[in-house]
């Protein structure tokens, strides 16, 4: 009987103590909520400021549709990813296109408004967010050193 | 110990070995066949399925001729050990592994009428024969580990082959013995019991093993040797256990080790081949105890050893093939999930870190092309391959980030897997407890 005590005793200390050190939580991260205000980091030179104004938009379109901004950026990365994510997600590429133009739209206003944008820079990326479609951005993508 | 007593433990012990020796060897048998990972477990579970059918038949066959039944065993055992080395196609290997467990069978059950005869008393046979079974069994994994890495996989087989032919030296002098009576009813409790230890176990001995080469990218050395704490622990258990009285006091300590030991691998709270040390000295422990008792419940008073211990290894290889059957789907849908989890949070790490913007498209992309590939060839993408070959502290810190998510998402993979053994392992307390008076000796 003694012998049951003990291993009960061994087995439950065995599990305490690797709950308790965290087994019941290891695991990836979660994604953060895109409709979750995010905090504006102090970007240093145009390519930094860009990339905000980029995660900012695909936050915002992420949040319409109610997914992460990681699917989003993930689904930038081919045509066919493009292609597929709009399927699942019952949305057509022009919806997301626009999705997408908007956001860009909107976190340029806010870059400018933090004074992070020089207001002649952003008058430039708003024309050019107006004329360039999104799909084509993503072949623009690909042909990026490192692709 | 005369020699025959030994030769006979060891064929036994390398045997019942074969249930688990090729588990590490996975990775390497889906490299040289091609085949889908599904397909790839009937490289075990043909040899387990194979070994539960015709245990039975075989114990019947070796109480009237032992002698004979072992010594063709032996020689199908290493004819098929043979056939699995220089297979040429899966089907082949898949073919040769279930002639294996057929043989092996024939082995094993004969042996323990052989082992009767020549320790002269039917509980030393039974203790002996037990022991080696158990000890075959959990050093599965850490002798097919060594072998593949040092050898190649092709060694496990022709390693194993003059090792159990050695055994036939244990025939010399070994005389016919009467048929005895009938064989009285099969102890239920004990060999439900067994079936449910195993089918836990499966976790322990296969799961274990995944997750150290495939999943924390161990190579195989190594992660034998990270392995040989259970079957350490199980020999010293069976040897000091034994005290313990009685049976079912016995047998419900180590199933209710073997649970806590296989609930502390579902709750890791790191990923590590360290972290699995305790989790493995409690299986162990349990495994010596819980195997020892419930064989032992299972053959004592019983005069026809060779019937019973035939019941014994058809319930433990059944219970293999069901943790198999039970146990792979819930670790393959979560091993699903965990990917997309990992393709998410790797992609916020990159999003997340200081490497320049351009480069976060490219390592963003460059993720989920890995972890693409990764999964068409059943193994874990390499961060350090993903991220390229920058330099500096940001994507140093970036490599780290990915390698802990990536570790996350794996050890979370098989948490499921490990709880449901543990239950199913825990479950083997009710025909102990049920059947007490029964088990009690």
């Amino acid at each position: 009987m003694r012998a049951i005590v003990w291993a009960a005793a061994a087995s439950l200390a065995l599990i305490v103590v690797y709950l308790a050190l965290g087994g019941a939580s290891y695991a990836p991260a979660r994604v953060a909520d895109p409709c979750s205000p995010r905090d504006w980091r102090n970007p240093q030179g145009l390519q930094q400021t860009a990339e905000q104004i980029v995660l900012s938009a695909l936050d915002g379109a992420a949040c319409k549709l109610h997914v992460s901004r990681e699917e989003m950026v993930l689904a930038f990365g081919s045509r066919d990813a493009l292609r597929a994510f709009a399927r699942k997600h019952h949305v057509s590429t022009q919806k997301l296109d626009e999705l997408v133009r908007s956001g860009l739209m909107r976190s340029i206003d806010d870059a400018e408004q933090a004074g992070a944008l020089n207001p002649t820079i952003g008058d430039l990326m708003r024309g050019f967010v107006r004329r360039f479609p999104v799909a084509e951005l993503v072949d623009l993508l690909q042909q990026l050193p490192g692709f | 110990m005369r020699t025959p007593i030994v030769v006979l433990a060891l064929s036994v012990g390398v045997v019942l070995a074969d249930s688990s020796v090729v588990t590490i060897a996975l990775p390497d048998i889906l490299a040289r066949y091609h085949v889908e990972i599904s397909t790839l477990a009937w490289v075990l579970t043909a040899f387990n399925l194979a070994l539960a059918l015709s245990a039975l038949p075989a114990a019947f066959l070796a109480r009237r001729r032992p002698a004979h039944v072992f010594g063709l065993g032996i020689l199908v055992f290493v004819a098929a050990s043979l056939v699995c080395g220089f297979a040429g196609s899966f089907g082949v290997l898949v073919a040769g592994r279930a002639v294996q467990g057929v043989a092996g069978a024939a082995v094993v059950c004969a042996a323990l009428d052989l082992l009767s005869q020549l320790t002269e008393t039917d509980a030393r046979a039974a203790r002996i024969w037990t022991l080696a079974g158990i000890v075959g069994a959990a050093l599965g994994p850490a002798v097919g580990g060594i072998l593949t890495q040092l050898l190649g996989w092709e060694s496990i087989f022709f390693v194993q082959a003059p090792v159990v032919l050695f055994a036939l030296v244990a025939l010399r002098g070994a005389r016919v013995v009467p048929v005895p009576e009938p064989a009285e009813r099969p102890h239920v409790g004990a060999n439900v019991a067994l079936l449910l230890i195993s089918g836990g176990l499966v976790a322990a001995l296969f799961l274990l093993v995944i997750l150290l080469i495939n999943g924390w990218r161990l190579d195989p050395l190594p992660a034998g040797l990270a392995v040989t704490i259970m079957p350490v622990a199980a020999i010293a258990a069976a040897r000091f256990g034994k005290t313990i009285e009685p049976l079912w006091a016995r047998a419900t300590s180590g199933v209710i080790l073997i649970a806590g030991g296989l609930a502390a691998l579902g709750w890791l709270p790191h990923a590590g081949a360290a972290w699995t040390f305790p989790p493995q000295l409690a299986i162990g422990a349990g495994l010596g105890l819980a195997l020892s008792a419930l064989t032992e419940r299972a053959l004592a008073g019983r005069s026809a050893q060779a019937v019973h211990g035939g019941w014994t290894i058809a319930a433990r290889h059944a219970g293999v093939v069901v943790g198999l059957l039970l146990l792979t789907p819930i670790f393959t849908t979560d091993l699903h999930h965990s990917e997309r989890d990992v393709l998410a949070s790797g992609t916020a790490a990159v999003l997340d870190s200081r490497i320049p913007p351009l480069d976060k498209i490219a390592v963003a992309r460059h993720i989920a092309v890995a972890v693409d590939e990764a999964k068409q060839e059943a193994r874990i993408p390499d961060v350090s391959e993903v991220v390229g070959t920058h330099k500096g502290s940001a994507y140093a810190d970036l490599v780290s980030k990915l390698q802990d998510q990536l570790d996350r998402a794996v050890t979370q993979a098989f948490s499921r897997a490990f709880l449901a053994a543990a239950l199913l392992s825990l479950a083997a307390l009710v025909p102990i407890l049920l059947r007490r008076r029964e088990v009690s000796v």
